[in-house]
């Protein structure tokens, strides 16, 4: 037992080291993925700290609605403009309905109020699309299908181009982002507002266009994670269990860390692949990731509450 | 109006009605899904359903002069929602029709109390075969270990000897996913091939990497699929992307649905499904459906999802329901049957090659029969494959092997009875075999 625990899964991945490098790159472009979705809750927080329930089910609105529009006759790319107007309206109204009457209420009254977005979502999204499995346009978006076939040490490595595409689209999203946070007006007032809500309002800082920017920029990285996971399986309601996997890069990264949810997204993308394949299936039947990123998530809370990258609040009573 | 007057006018309406006719229907609701993770698969069959029965209301006036009221409770394919829905329509339920496995096995001990007959087509706990146990479930006309036997029996086929031969369960790790192992896993010691169960989580159904990366490094000659929902487009995904030769890929029948290889079209081309029904566009219902259903707009379908295999199923499942209700009609001599006597009607089911062409099903369903201690069927199915654009047939009619696994069958419902004591036992069925 304690061979097939701490010699034998080595020897494997030193053995075949092309499936090690193929377990390394899909756990990376799901690390991609699970970051983006972290990311779409972290810029909500940091702004208004409201952990949003709703960023799973905004990915597969933005997707349906692209889908939608296409299937409506709108070229491609057409359609998603069209669809991140459909987004920038969904934030102007969640701002103004929803969080704007809501403002100075305790954080699990605004929790509670994205749960009652995402049923909403949900009614709303099955009303106008329907609940069937929908092809992504991936091809009409000029998003690359084919595959590249390597042979690393004599061994096989498939690189899906979608998946590379995805990566590299994520990178620069991140990179994007990062940049306008950093080097822009209405950045730097969305990391003030994230800093200290009172000091930010007093300096004139709108919470309601902030608000809406924020909901706004959580709704564009929700149409490209769409488009990214409905391209591998297609669009349906299902991909909104997907953001339930960006609570644990939540927990281990910190909730208002940009950088935790891309570290926290990639260590939890790539190590849940290798305990699974050289740990989780030959030694407990499989299917750990289910519950491997939630575990190695509270082990770094034991040691850091406040995550990896969160901020240590201290609150003196 | 106060509390009390509404009190007072409520009382005099219900006593108004009370007094008048009230119009009678055969009420058969529909535990349906067309919301949720799994709504991709169940919107066409739960159309088909519905259809089947709108096409009987209007070109018929029902069955037996009485109007079928099809209603759907909305489940999402949630276990807790599907038991809330069986408790509020129990009172005047005919049938229940839980559709999934998880309410199936929470409705099942409920049955002997409320006597209401569940009908599980092609689903539900497979041991529900032996009527002398499971005296009001019925999974007709075929269920799990059935279809688990016939891809077995069909590889057997292709390969001849399986002996060192190896086979990957791809799987929801979910009671329905796990339901044929044991006669698998029988097949496996009997035929000298290894079985690799690999399940697949709720939340990894759209992300199979791994499962697909532990195929890859497991090499198997064959990959049998017992998914559902989403789970089964991300594994024909995969299965594409990691190049995996579809022909050797084969799934249960509710892995056979239509949109789910349009995904992928051409690149699908070999995939696979035993299934117990074939959507045949030129049979009689169908066009009497297109008739008095599509074209009146009483329908929710689109021609594309009418010609699927899915929705061809919906009806063929609604057109056993009904024949069941018939036959009970027939046998008692009245149009307003009971739930007591709509048992004895699944039990009494003669799906001959005459009787499917009265009803206007050819070639859809192939021919079954039901008892009191048989409650399956054990129709058999076709292999059926998809050949890039639709799914056609690729093999003759399988039968099961249903005596090899018939003690498994009669020890799990032995076993389920005890673990649910006291489990009253059909007893009048068990002493006339």
């Amino acid at each position: 037992m304690l061979r097939d625990i701490f010699i034998t899964p080595f020897v494997d991945m030193v053995e075949a080291p092309d499936f090690l490098m193929q377990v390394l790159w899909e756990g990376l472009v799901s690390g991609v993925l699970y970051a983006l979705i972290a990311l779409g809750f972290v810029l909500i927080f940091r702004s208004s700290r409201i952990l949003n329930f709703a960023q799973g089910i905004m990915v597969v609105f933005a997707a349906l609605t692209l889908v939608g529009l296409h299937a409506m006759g709108l070229p491609a790319w057409i359609a998603v403009a069209a669809t991140l107007a459909v987004m920038f309206v969904l934030a102007v109204t969640i701002e103004r309905v929803v969080l704007r009457p809501l403002v100075g209420q305790p954080d699990i009254i605004l929790f509670m109020a994205t749960i009652g977005i995402t049923l909403f979502l949900i009614g709303l999204g099955e009303t106008i699309f329907g609940g069937e499995n929908k092809v992504m346009i991936t091809g009409e978006l000029g998003i690359p299908t084919g595959d590249t076939v390597l042979e690393p040490f004599g061994g096989l490595l498939i690189l899906q181009h979608l998946d590379i595409t995805v990566v590299l689209v994520a990178v620069a999203l991140v990179g994007a982002l990062l940049a306008f946070l950093n080097y822009t007006r209405m950045g730097r007032a969305i990391r003030a507002l994230g800093d200290d809500h009172q000091a930010a309002l007093s300096v004139g800082i709108s919470l309601q266009t902030i608000w809406v920017l924020v909901w706004f920029i959580a709704g564009i990285i929700a149409l490209v994670t769409g488009i990214a996971w409905g391209a591998r399986a297609g669009v349906s309601f299902a991909l909104e269990v997907i953001a339930y996997k960006a609570l644990p890069v939540l927990m281990l990264g910190g909730l208002e860390s940009i950088t935790g949810a891309i570290v926290g997204g990639l260590m939890i993308g790539v190590l849940e692949k290798i305990f699974e394949i050289y740990w989780g299936q030959p030694l407990l039947g499989g299917n750990t990731e289910a519950w491997f990123a939630f575990v190695l998530a509270l082990i770094v809370l034991l040691f850091r509450p406040q995550g990896l990258f969160g901020e240590r609040i201290i609150e003196r009573v | 109006m106060n509390h009390f007057t509404k009190l007072v006018a409520a009382a005099v309406l219900a006593g108004a009605t009370g007094g008048a006719a009230v119009a009678q229907e055969l009420f058969v609701p529909n535990l349906a899904y067309r919301t949720g993770p799994f709504a991709a698969t169940g919107i066409p069959i739960m159309n088909g359903q519905a259809d089947y029965f709108t096409m009987l209301n209007q070109r018929d006036g029902g069955i037996g002069g009485v109007p079928v009221n099809a209603e759907e409770c909305e489940t999402g394919y949630s276990t807790e929602k599907g038991v809330e829905c069986y408790e509020k329509l129990k009172g005047e339920a005919l049938v229940t029709q839980p559709w999934s496995t998880g309410i199936t096995l929470q409705v099942l001990p409920k049955t002997n109390v409320d006597e209401i007959p569940i009908y599980g087509p092609g689903y539900g706990f497979s041991p529900m075969a032996d009527g002398t146990t499971f005296k009001w479930a019925y999974n007709t006309p075929s269920g799990y270990w059935d279809a688990a036997d016939m891809i077995v029996q069909y590889i057997e086929g292709q390969e001849g000897d399986l002996e060192g031969k190896k086979f990957a369960f791809l799987h929801l790790d979910h009671p329905f996913g796990k339901e044929p192992l044991p006669v698998l896993e029988q097949l496996a010691e009997e035929k000298g091939f290894e079985l690799v169960p690999i399940p697949v989580g709720l939340n990894e159904m759209q992300n199979q990497s791994a499962q697909w990366l532990q195929i890859r490094r497991e090499r198997p000659d064959y990959v049998i699929m017992w998914g559902w929902g989403a789970m089964n487009a991300g594994a024909i995904t995969e299965a594409v992307k990691t190049k995996f030769p579809m022909e050797n890929f084969i799934g249960v029948w509710w892995a056979g649905h239509d949109a789910d290889l349009n995904l992928v079209g051409e690149e699908g081309a070999g995939y696979k499904s035993i299934s117990w029904s074939f959507p045949n566009m030129d049979a009689p219902v169908m066009q009497d459906i297109k008739e008095y259903v599509v074209d009146e707009g009483l329908s929710q379908t689109n021609p594309e999802e009418m010609e699927g295999v899915f929705y061809g199923r919906g009806v063929v499942i609604s057109a056993i329901l009904g024949e069941a209700i018939r036959v009970a009609q027939d046998e008692y001599d009245t149009a307003e049957i009971t739930p007591a006597q709509l048992r004895w009607g699944f039990e009494n089911l003669d799906f001959s090659e005459e009787r499917i062409a009265e009803l206007g099903l050819d070639g859809m369903v192939p021919p079954f029969q039901t008892s009191c201690e048989n409650h399956t069927g054990h129709s058999g199915g076709w292999m059926l494959e998809w050949d890039g654009e639709q799914f056609v047939k690729a093999s003759d009619l399988l039968r099961p092997n249903v005596e090899s696994y018939s003690d498994l069958i009669d020890s799990s419902a032995a076993e389920y009875a005890e673990s649910n004591a006291p489990w009253p036992n059909n007893e009048e069925c068990a002493a006339t075999n």
